[in-house]
């Protein structure tokens, strides 16, 4: 479960003489551990859309002469924007390959963002000593979370997951409830003891979790009419 | 609508650096070697000829304006309604959120509404703000039938820590009557 390994330079080491954090900070950080965020993807799609709408929109104005019949009569390149291109071309054309360089890097950072995988940190533990540092895997960590979890009254399985910043670790814990699962008590029971514990073994002064509940699959077929 | 989203992202992103790219070559092949014809890897030249010949009013304009326009109106959507309809609960400390779906929320009330032995069938629809019952009794009509599922709802919404209670809605349709 833990490894005792020597780790070159200096680590984000997280003790339990850190203060923890306020509690607005945790109770964002356990927000946002719900579940991997698609904030950045919805407002660029947000974004591109609004800028094809008002683009379409002004344009589908102009052919239909809404701005004037001379207006809408104009080549779409028009001689004025060409004239201006050729009277400064090294100008114009550092600006179009300034402008081409920019959306690779804008598109490809975009994709790489969209395609990479949720960082699971692990978490580095004090060894006690200086030249010794442990650190629990993030799949260990949450092995054991979901072991313990899933033994409590009223949870049938657990599955968790240790995400966030190897420096802000969080926990996203989901629990299949059988059907007698008291779910007020369960989430005390949550918090006294299993992320207690968690809390403990990792040394952490502060671990927010963001806890999914489902229900276990029926063990009868519901009752049809 | 995440799904979705998640699939569009990527390629919107892929699709923007080979535009991107596409400039930049064409915009240095054209200045490293100006008499080179047509283009490197597009045939702008083309392309130029055209967008000097078309006007604004010409036919595929506008038409090619308006899909343009929908596209984006598509996009503008699917970036405002791809959010998590995921129902809060109310966690016992700070650092602790709790949610589930809609989906559970519907099974928590279906399975208590079919628990009433007047009951004889039930749909349940749930959301963050709103729980829709249809469920039909043994006999017609049951004037209490109703009554009873609202009770067994409201019983249930109070044992869950919900953030925020839904409203409930309970539709008794009339059963119609077998020959």
């Amino acid at each position: 479960m833990t490894s005792a390994q020597p780790v070159p330079g200096p680590e984000p080491i997280v003790g339990p003489s850190r203060p923890a954090p306020p509690p607005t900070t945790l109770r964002r950080r356990a927000r946002s551990a719900i579940a991997r965020s698609a904030a950045a993807d919805r407002w660029l799609a947000v974004l591109v859309g609004l800028l094809l709408l008002v683009g379409g929109v002004l344009v589908a104005l102009l052919s239909f002469r809404v701005f004037g019949a001379a207006r809408a009569g104009r080549p779409l390149l028009d001689p004025m924007i060409v004239d201006a291109v050729r009277a400064a071309p090294l100008v114009s054309r550092w600006v179009a390959v300034g402008a081409g360089l920019l959306l690779v890097l804008f598109g490809l950072t975009w994709a790489a963002r969209s395609v990479r995988p949720e960082p699971r940190p692990d978490v580095v533990v004090d060894g006690g000593r200086p030249e010794t540092t442990i650190v629990v895997s993030a799949h260990a960590a949450a092995d054991a979370v979901a072991a313990q979890a899933g033994a409590l009254p009223g949870v049938s399985r657990a599955r968790a997951r240790l995400v966030g910043s190897r420096s802000a670790p969080a926990l996203r814990l989901t629990l299949w409830l059988t059907e007698d699962a008291d779910i007020g008590s369960l989430l005390d029971r949550i918090d006294d003891t299993v992320l207690a514990c968690a809390r403990q073994s990792m040394e952490l002064p502060a671990l927010p979790v963001a806890v999914r509940l489902e229900l276990d699959a029926p063990a009868t077929p519901p009752r049809v009419a | 609508m995440r799904v979705v989203l998640r699939l569009l992202a990527p390629l919107l992103g892929l699709a923007l650096a080979a535009a991107g790219l596409l400039l930049a070559i064409e915009v240095v092949a054209a200045w490293v070697r100006p008499d080179g014809g047509g283009g490197l890897l597009v045939p702008w030249p083309w392309w130029r000829a055209t967008l000097q010949d078309l006007t604004w009013s010409d036919q595929p304009i506008p038409a090619i304006a308006i899909g343009v326009a929908v596209v984006g109106l598509l996009l503008l959507l699917l970036g405002l309604f791809a959010r998590r309809a995921d129902i809060a609960l109310r966690a016992p400390t700070p650092e602790m959120s709790v949610t589930t779906s809609p989906r559970v929320l519907a099974r928590l009330v279906g399975r208590r509404v079919r628990g009433a032995d007047d009951v004889a069938s039930a749909a349940v629809t749930a959301s963050r703000r709103r729980i829709r019952v249809t469920a039909q009794g043994w006999s017609d009509p049951d004037p209490q039938l109703r009554p009873m599922i609202e009770s067994r709802v409201f019983e249930l919404l109070d044992e869950l820590p919900l953030q925020h209670r839904p409203r409930v809605t309970v539709h008794v349709p009339v059963r119609r009557e077998e020959r």
